[in-house]
């Protein structure tokens, strides 16, 4: 039998490179983008419009859980830290930014540099939270089941209490040029940071919302997500099979935790003020409910939960106090009728195509 | 040294202690390239701590095991795997909620690279290992006649299919040595034959050394051309399945002292003392 390095060099060109598979989805990344900026304002007012920026970055969030809490099934609870983290240095680096280069926050005529300064942010936020993802992850590797959940949970702790050490927002173009890095730190303790420009538009957060149900769906059917799905499986068979347990694991939370931040980044610039306590357990549970009921492991569950968990509270808006009941009544029915969550491991499309070979056609 | 230059899989002194208890002393083992090598030895005996030894699912506490010249011991199993030591697990370890494709091609995973930014970007060299993965793993099933069971969940297979398809993805880690924890428990006695010939033709094919743990003595002596008795952690007897069988502190081990008028497991403790007698003997 030949071995695998013969075997790769075998398959023929024709099949190592078929460029519609290989392109499409980005070019659906941007129709997704621009479809959802263009069609929303016509047929929603502007505070549904508002509410689907919020939808995006909760989908961005669930969707990058479910790497580390389904696929690689690593229970963390601190994902909302991941997320604070990519908010905080995402909105410090439009905000300093623009007051070091522009000297005021906000200005329509500084919108276009403004909004380099998000996607710069983006990248940074997301950096961020990767390295801190790597620091969470290491742990990880000598915890498992309840403990690595306390150490994670007790991360996010850690960073909502940080986050209100930090000192006095800089709200001068002088103060921010006096001590740029001070400034940029500065994250206005336990009262939150404000005046970020709410420049993540529809288009970007949908563009981000693509890009990552991407990654995560292209990265579940590869070489290296069957890898995360195997340590889910069975760890000592995963070992045995020649799998570096430590390289996956990390692996694993640092690509969550990018993709946290990068939804966290997106989300202080959509009006809302990032404040400490968006990194406390709360909001972690929130995005562990998302994953939960769509099933871990599912790129699309994670995706249709976190949109139905979003627009509910909007819809039942007289409920708003019970939000939290109905959340655990959720779960609760959930449990008892589909304990894999709605599509388990599955894709949507998968059930789709079962029904389909059930039915008797071609599959 | 006057030994061969064929030595595959040696294991000299290897040991390991669980608090008090002497899990496995002093075992030394020699597989040579090719062999059919059985570890037998009643319940309890070590066996499968030896071969936890072996894959470095525990670390040796004494002694040094080594694959083709390369020192395994110290060394983690994903390592381990890497250098050519494949096992299968006596309480079957597949990944169940896996496919079975994906679970044998999870076996070829650590011959290949794995790079996040060609699998993001589906890039031809990503395109060119997934499809060189299936191919395989589609062969490999093709060999244990599980083609047609690839799609199916791995946990929904009938016992006899999850134990062979254990073994394929075993193999497809493109092993030297083959560790086989008891392939025939629980098979009736045509699979169990099946089984043997599946056994040998598996050497001739991907010509790897086998080191098969048993409990059916029929396929054992049957099969191994050399086997290794181990009792309460240490090596009793070794030898052709013809030296072994006749042995008396094989029997003892097994059957208990012959003196004593009684067989059968309440005798064991006698077993025991005799045997510690004939060894220092």
């Amino acid at each position: 039998m030949k071995t695998l390095a013969q075997h790769t060099k075998d398959v023929p060109a024709s099949r190592a490179f078929r460029p519609a598979v290989v392109f499409l989805p980005w070019v659906a990344c941007v129709a997704v983008a621009f479809a959802v900026q263009l069609v929303a304002p016509a047929l929603f007012d502007d505070y549904w419009v508002n509410v689907l920026r919020r939808v995006g970055v909760f989908v961005i969030a669930a969707v990058s859980l479910n790497i580390v809490n389904g696929i690689t099934g690593q229970f963390s609870m601190g994902h909302a830290g991941f997320m604070a983290i990519g908010s905080y240095i995402g909105a410090s680096t439009t905000y300093t930014g623009s007051l070091l280069l522009h000297g005021s926050v906000g200005d329509d005529s500084f919108a276009v540099q403004g909004t380099m300064l998000m996607l710069g942010g983006l990248v940074a936020g997301a950096c961020a939270a990767a390295g801190a993802g790597y620091l969470v992850g290491l742990p990880s590797l000598r915890l498992r089941g309840d403990y690595l959940a306390i150490v994670t949970l007790g991360f996010g702790e850690i960073i909502r209490v940080l986050l209100e050490l930090t000192s006095k927002q800089v709200d001068t173009a002088d103060g921010a040029r006096a001590n740029p890095f001070a400034a940029f730190f500065s994250f206005n303790g336990p009262t939150g940071f404000f005046g970020t420009p709410a420049y993540a538009s529809n288009f970007w957060i949908w563009l981000f919302v693509a890009i990552t149900c991407v990654v995560a769906y292209r990265l579940k059917r590869s070489s290296s997500g069957r890898a995360f799905l195997s340590i889910r499986e069975d760890e000592i068979a995963a070992r045995a099979m020649g799998i570096d347990l430590t390289k996956y694991k990390v692996r694993a939370f640092v690509l969550a935790a990018a993709f946290g931040g990068v939804a966290g980044a997106l989300f202080s610039h959509t009006g809302v003020n990032p404040s400490p306590t968006d990194a406390g357990f709360q909001r972690s549970f929130d995005i562990i409910i998302m994953v939960v009921l769509g099933g871990l492991g599912s790129i699309s569950g994670s995706v249709l939960a976190a949109i139905l968990l979003v627009l509910l509270p909007e819809m039942l808006r007289g409920l708003q106090e019970y939000r939290l009941v109905l959340y655990a009544v959720l779960l609760i029915v959930m449990m008892l009728v589909r304990p894999q969550g709605l599509f388990g491991v599955k894709e949507v499309w998968d059930l789709w195509g079962a029904k389909r070979k059930a039915r008797g056609g071609t599959p | 040294m006057s030994t061969a230059p064929a030595t595959l899989l040696e294991a000299s002194d290897i040991g390991i202690t669980f608090g008090g208890l002497k899990a496995v002393q002093g075992l030394s083992l020699r597989v040579p390239t090719g062999a059919l090598h059985g570890l037998i030895g009643p319940n309890g005996a070590g066996k499968t701590t030896a071969f936890n030894l072996l894959t470095g699912v525990y670390q040796t506490q004494t002694g040094s095991v080594t694959l083709a010249g390369t020192t395994l011991s110290g060394k983690r199993p994903h390592e381990i795997a890497l250098a050519g030591l494949s096992r299968t697990f006596q309480n079957i370890r597949l990944f169940g909620e896996l496919s079975v494709l994906d679970n044998v091609m999870l076996g070829s995973h650590l011959r290949g690279t794995h790079r996040l930014i060609r699998t993001v970007f589906r890039t031809p060299a990503f395109v060119r290992q997934e499809e060189a993965m299936r191919e395989r793993a589609l062969e490999l099933l093709g060999i244990f006649g599980l083609q047609g069971l690839a799609a199916e969940q791995a946990k929904s297979l009938p016992y006899g299919d999850q134990r062979r398809l254990e073994i394929c993805r075993a193999l497809a880690t493109e092993p030297k040595v083959l560790l086989l924890d008891e392939p025939a428990a629980g098979m009736n006695p045509s699979e169990k034959k099946s089984l043997a010939s599946t056994i040998r033709s598996i050497r001739e094919r991907f010509g790897v050394a086998i080191l098969l743990i048993e409990h059916d003595m029929g396929l054992v002596m049957d099969i191994c051309e050399h086997i290794t008795v181990l009792d309460h952690g240490q090596v009793i007897s070794a030898g052709t399945p013809r030296f072994v069988q006749d042995d008396p502190k094989v029997i003892e081990a097994y059957l208990g002292v012959v003196e004593e008028e009684g067989t059968g497991n309440g005798e064991r403790g006698t077993g025991k003392a005799s045997l510690g007698k004939a060894s220092a003997g």
